[in-house]
């Protein structure tokens, strides 16, 4: 009956796409490609109300299997998606981006930008709003390719510009780039979305011609529209916008604070608490005791050399001249229970001494305030220190034996 | 521009066939999961069901009867016993007729004892009859339908459902709707355990690499015993099979409440230390290492426990704490930050952060799903790249949660749905964080993909890969690939046995700083052996056995574990699997053929054979041998356990019948004498013959020819059976057209008495029959 032949035809359906997918994970390209070809019997009856359809399915295949075949050919490559695009009308797009990739992996350039100024052209039907999307991502990546192009004549330009000689055309051609992927680039930032690649070209662009407020717009449009995902790059781009332009401290300072603020772990943190160290301001210099300490909660942090001697030279500093104690104070309370064990045990002691001496030096210096001078930490490493005749470390003892007091006042 | 998925990955050959048993079996029987052919409605029905398109159809029926087959003590107990009385399982008919000698089999003592005495008192044997059922009956019946079945039409005997309708109310010592409820209610979670068993996920083994560079000594810590509920930590790698045994008991004190999850009394080391014994199935093992010291979780369904296994070689693992909880826990993950930290949630919604030294710490209690509705109680714990925010997974996400102020700090993390483009039906899986590879990125798997995610960038995968496993992976580890290679990913799943290995290269920081590149998958997945692809490599069975063995191997996995080794310029990768059979921890070992992400040029360097070759080494074959034998041995033997059925002997004889009798009989004293004399000689009775009975005397026929069965029975019965069929066969044919004729003539005159006999009782009918049957069976057989 047909419904047992719909069974049947089913069954070995399945049991074929097993196949491919067997031999494919164990690298058996030249297998899963036979296998493929029995596979596409599978379109004849469609049947199937799956996820993914088995057009879908031969398309992700087939690529796959022409990624990594000994004997595919970028011929044969183009020949296979020119099929996929005809085969899912849908999919046309996805496709179309696809092809484009595998293109520019390949390193043809010209070839994608046909490619996608190809599929720009296509209409089907009504446009979808996922047609829509796809249609704008298309652009967006031909604005790339434009971008891509336009650099490239700016370098040749800028070194015939140093010989002091001047071809219009390519400068024309150039300002061609230029409109092209401008207009391509900011129709997808306007679309909540993570476009970092798209911005950074953006911004590059506009300052080049120098249109810093659109520039700035963009950015400040990218890092703060609620409609965005929350994207710390966003800030990180804005902040090197504006250290780019000589911005004024104060919006630096702010950038800044609302990058601690979504990620306190983040690198550039580090230039954010030197920032503040100088600041005269007392309230900036008790945030950057906030900021460095923060960026010290985290894992990755916890062998960094430069951030634990930021925060030993800031401490260091609070204590000499005695002031804003109750600083450190807050900032210890609520990690007195935890910091001990994840910084200051015995086995980091031993470890940090043989791998890292500077890092002993400043991690012990901060344990011997915090903690007394009877910590582990500090005991381990100064006795290590005085023994190995450093310098520096006979220094460290003297000082946190003469700041033992300082000790009782924060833990007190 | 780089693309998401590219790049040549790391190469690895599979050094052996397949994968080969590291450990001996588990030689306690394993007891076989349940199939879904146990609960499934087998035969028309279910092609029925299946025609009209709903699911699975749970065999309700067939399992209820099982019930009242299994535990009729349950069942019926005390009401049975108050009415068996007036239940008569003999197999005579019940009428009582005036003729005392017409019955012709004597009851069962049963129904002697039951109806008090039979003597010809008939209004006692009315009320015998009428109070009274006859089981046999319908039991009868029963069998009949039974029998029956395929047909279409079946009518129920009227008597079965005037029985069933008279008995429903008070036969069952349960109410037949609330035992109904219960047992269909155990059966739909066995189904959904069958379809999908998340409470190994995590895995129970774990790898605890050497503690020293040079080493080559690491443990592993896996579930043994007869219900996996031996924890064993067995120290192998160079020095293999060094293994203690030992017993712990884990005692049941309980302490004050907390909660719903209760500090218990340590489990204290006895003998040799490196096997614990827990009071329950160890579903998972979470290892960490912290400052040198390696903390080991374990996970059953109403204990957690953790271990320290301290730096030094040899030394002891030490139990730290217990903590009992009132509703099964599904995670338990150590921290890899603080040392004694661990996070446990339980199904009912409650996420802890436990402390050795602090205690329990109770961050949420919330029985709804995070994002929107989803009826798993699966909650999953994990650590982040903060030591003070924990992850929270339930199957539609996952949230970070600060432990210092649980309630106001938390941000969501991964959230099933538009953004990071997820399926209609996914589900969270296994969420893992892999600070190991980058200290921010998780791993989280769905049923059809992995996706990694970076905590500063929350909600928007970072990568995202369709794995398409058949089911979805419960088992994840992570092998760092430091100096800028891949991370390697392996994949397992429980029932199939699957396992993949991927890779992908994380965020690298160029020394310019400022320029990254994203995170990539590279070169192909690849898939590693399964344990059940070791059968074909095994000595020969005879087919029983052989189907006995492939059920064993193909036993669900409970756990995957790898190690990275390097041996000079070779790599390998050993990758353990444990299966839910028990012991079979398995290994599979893949030399690099290029340890670069050059293409690759080592491969010929690899001593292992490739994949080229699939025959085992001869190392490997001697396992197989030494597993097997030891397999065989181990279960090859008949349980202990099962004793010999036996009868209760007060159902079948009065108590009358059981008294000795005060005065030994002639019998009795001659039974003894000849057991006495036997054991004087030492020898033995070979047949128990007492003296020949005396025979009763050959019954005087009446006038008239003889039929032939009864001077066959005649014969046989004054032991010249033997003669007779001589004679017998010795007719000649004249003889035999003689006795022909004269049958008929005597079936004429039989016809005639039966018709009369027939009116009288049927047992007699019955018995012309039959003699009318052996009458003509000689016939054929003669010469």
């Amino acid at each position: 009956s047909s419904h047992e032949y719909k069974l049947n035809f089913k069954k070995s359906k399945e049991m074929c796409l097993s196949y491919i997918q067997d031999a494919m994970l164990q690298k058996q390209w030249k297998k899963a490609a036979e296998f493929l070809t029995f596979y596409i019997e599978s379109l004849e009856k469609d049947f199937s109300t799956e996820y993914m359809s088995p057009s879908e399915m031969i398309w992700r295949i087939g690529t796959e299997i022409l990624c990594h075949h000994s004997h595919s050919s970028m011929r044969e490559f183009n020949f296979f998606t020119e099929q996929m695009k005809s085969l899912g009308v849908k999919r046309y797009l996805k496709v179309c981006l696809e092809h484009t990739f595998h293109l520019l992996c390949n390193g043809l350039i010209d070839e994608a930008y046909q490619n996608l100024s190809l599929s720009e052209s296509w209409r089907f039907g009504e446009q979808t709003i996922i047609h829509d999307k796809e249609m704008k991502l298309i652009k967006a990546y031909r604005g790339l390719l434009d971008y891509y192009n336009w650099s490239k004549q700016k370098n040749i330009l800028l070194e015939h510009g140093q010989d002091g000689f001047e071809d219009l055309s390519v400068e024309q051609e150039m300002h061609g780039c230029f409109r092209k992927a401008a207009l391509n680039l900011r129709e997808i930032i306007t679309v909540p979305g993570v476009w970092d690649l798209f911005v950074k070209c953006y911004v590059d662009l506009l300052e080049f011609y120098g249109d810093h407020n659109e520039a700035r717009q963009v950015l400040n449009e990218y890092a703060y529209n609620s409609k965005f995902p929350a994207n710390p790059n966003a800030h990180v781009y804005l902040y090197q916008f504006l250290k780019r332009h000589g911005e004024s401290k104060k919006s630096l300072i702010s950038v800044l604070k609302i990058l601690h603020d979504v990620v306190p772990s983040h690198e550039l943190m580090i230039d954010f608490n030197i920032m503040l160290q100088k600041s005269k301001k007392r309230k900036r210099r008790r945030l950057g005791l906030e900021v460095i300490f923060a960026v010290l909660d985290y894992a990755g942090w916890k062998e960094n050399v430069k951030a634990w001697s930021c925060l030993a030279r800031q401490v260091k500093q609070i204590v000499i001249s005695e002031k804003h104690l109750d600083w450190i104070k807050q900032e210890w309370n609520s990690r007195k229970d935890w910091w001990p064990a994840f910084h200051f045990s015995r086995y980091s002691a031993k470890r940090n001494w043989q791998e890292n001496e500077s890092l002993s030096y400043e991690k012990a210096l901060v344990a011997g305030i915090l903690l007394g001078k009877d910590c582990k930490y500090f005991r381990y490493v100064s006795h290590q220190g005085c023994k190995a005749q450093v310098k520096r470390f006979r220094r460290l003892k003297k000082f946190v034996n003469k700041h033992n007091p300082v000790y009782l006042r924060i833990s007190g | 521009f780089v693309p998401r998925r590219g790049g040549m990955g790391e190469s690895w050959e599979p050094a052996d066939a397949a994968t080969v048993p590291l450990l001996p079996p588990n030689a306690s029987c394993w007891v076989p999961s349940v199939a879904p052919q146990d609960i499934l409605y087998g035969g028309v029905l279910r092609r029925k069901l299946q025609a009209g398109k709903c699911g699975a159809a749970l065999d309700f029926t067939k399992q209820l009867s099982h019930f009242f087959v299994d535990h009729p003590e349950d069942a019926f107990g005390s009401v049975g016993r108050l009415l068996h009385q007036n239940f008569y399982l003999g197999n005579s008919k019940l009428k009582v007729s005036v003729c005392p000698a017409v019955i012709m089999p004597s009851p069962t003592p049963h129904l002697a004892a039951a109806i008090p005495s039979l003597c010809p008192l008939s209004s006692l044997q009315r009320q015998a009859r009428d109070c009274t059922i006859r089981m046999t009956a319908l039991r009868e019946g029963i069998n009949r339908l039974e029998a029956r079945r395929g047909c279409s039409r079946r009518h129920l005997v009227p008597r079965l459902r005037w029985f069933s309708h008279l008995s429903r109310d008070w036969l069952f010592e349960v109410p037949l709707g609330l035992l109904a409820d219960c047992v269909h209610e155990d059966l739909l979670l066995q189904w959904t355990s069958l379809l999908f068993d998340d409470s190994p996920t995590g895995g129970a083994l774990a790898w605890l690499p050497p503690k020293d560079v040079g080493a080559r000594t690491g443990c592993l810590v896996y579930p043994g015993g007869q219900a996996m509920n031996h924890l064993c930590i067995l120290p192998c790698g160079v020095s293999l099979g060094r293994e203690g045994r030992g017993h712990v008991a884990l005692p049941l004190a309980a302490t004050p409440d907390f909660q719903d999850v209760v500090l218990e009394e340590l489990p204290c080391a006895r003998g040799s230390p490196a096997q614990f014994e827990l009071n329950g199935r160890i579903r998972q093992v979470a290892a960490a290492r912290v400052d040198g010291e390696d903390f080991v979780g374990v996970r059953s369904d109403y204990h957690c426990g953790v271990w320290r296994v301290s730096g030094r070689t040899g030394a002891t693992p030490t139990p730290l704490q217990v903590i009992r909880t009132s509703v099964p826990a599904s995670c338990l993950t150590v921290s890899p930050h603080l040392p004694g930290e661990l996070a446990v949630c339980t199904q009912s919604g409650a996420v802890y952060l436990w402390n050795i030294e602090t205690g329990l710490q109770r961050l949420r209690h919330d029985p709804q799903t995070m994002f929107f509705r989803d009826h798993s109680p699966w909650r999953w714990s994990d650590f982040t790249a903060h030591p003070r925010v924990l992850s929270c997974a339930d199957r539609t996400g996952l949230q970070c949660l600060d432990t210092r102020a649980p309630e106001r700090c938390h941000f969501d993390l991964f959230k099933v749905g538009e953004e990071s483009g997820c399926q209609q039906g996914e589900r969270v899986v296994l969420p893992m964080y892999v600070g190991r590879a980058y200290s921010s990125q998780h791993l989280v798997i769905t049923q059809f993909s992995v996706y990694v995610l970076d905590e500063r960038l929350p909600l928007v995968p970072v990568l995202k890969w369709v794995h398409m496993m058949k089911a979805p992976p419960l088992f994840a580890h992570l092998t760092p690939g430091d100096r800028g290679r891949s991370h390697k990913v392996l994949l397992g799943t429980s029932r199939t046995q699957e396992l993949l290995l991927l890779q992908y290269r994380g965020e690298k920081r160029d020394s310019g700083g400022g320029s990254r590149s994203a995170c990539q998958l590279a070169g192909p997945p690849q898939k590693l052996h399964s344990i059940a692809s070791c059968l074909q490599h095994l000595p020969t069975q005879v087919p029983h056995q052989h189907c006995l063995l492939q059920q064993r191997l193909s036993a669900p996995a409970a756990g995957l574990a790898a190690a990275l080794q390097e041996d000079g310029l070779r790599e390998s990768l050993l990758v353990f699997q444990l299966s839910e059979a028990g012991d079979e921890a398995k290994r599979s070992q893949e030399p690099c053929a290029s340890p670069q992400p050059s293409p690759t040029p080592q491969e010929a360097k690899c001593p292992q054979e490739p994949i080229a070759s699939p025959q085992p080494s001869p190392a490997a074959a001697l396992r197989y041998c030494h597993w097997m034998n030891a397999l065989s041995k181990g279960c090859g033997e008949p349980p202990q356990r099962t004793r010999p059925p036996t009868f209760g002997q007060k159902r079948l004889f009065t108590r009358k019948e059981l008294e000795e009798p005060s005065a030994p009989s002639a019998l009795h004293e001659q039974a003894r004498r000849r057991l006495r004399q036997a054991m004087r000689d030492g020898g033995c009775i070979q047949h128990w013959d007492p003296p020949p009975p005396a025979l009763p005397q050959p019954l005087e026929l009446a006038a008239g020819d003889p039929d032939p069965l009864s001077i066959r029975l005649t014969a046989a019965w004054g032991w010249d059976w033997e003669r007779w069929w001589e004679e017998r066969t010795s007719f000649n044919m004249a003889q035999r057209q003689q006795a022909l004729r004269e049958r008929r003539r005597r079936q004429k005159r039989a016809r005639g008495r039966h018709s009369l006999s027939a009116s009288f009782t049927s047992s007699i009918t019955y018995q012309s029959e039959l003699s009318e049957l052996s009458d003509n069976a000689p016939l054929p057989l003669s010469p």
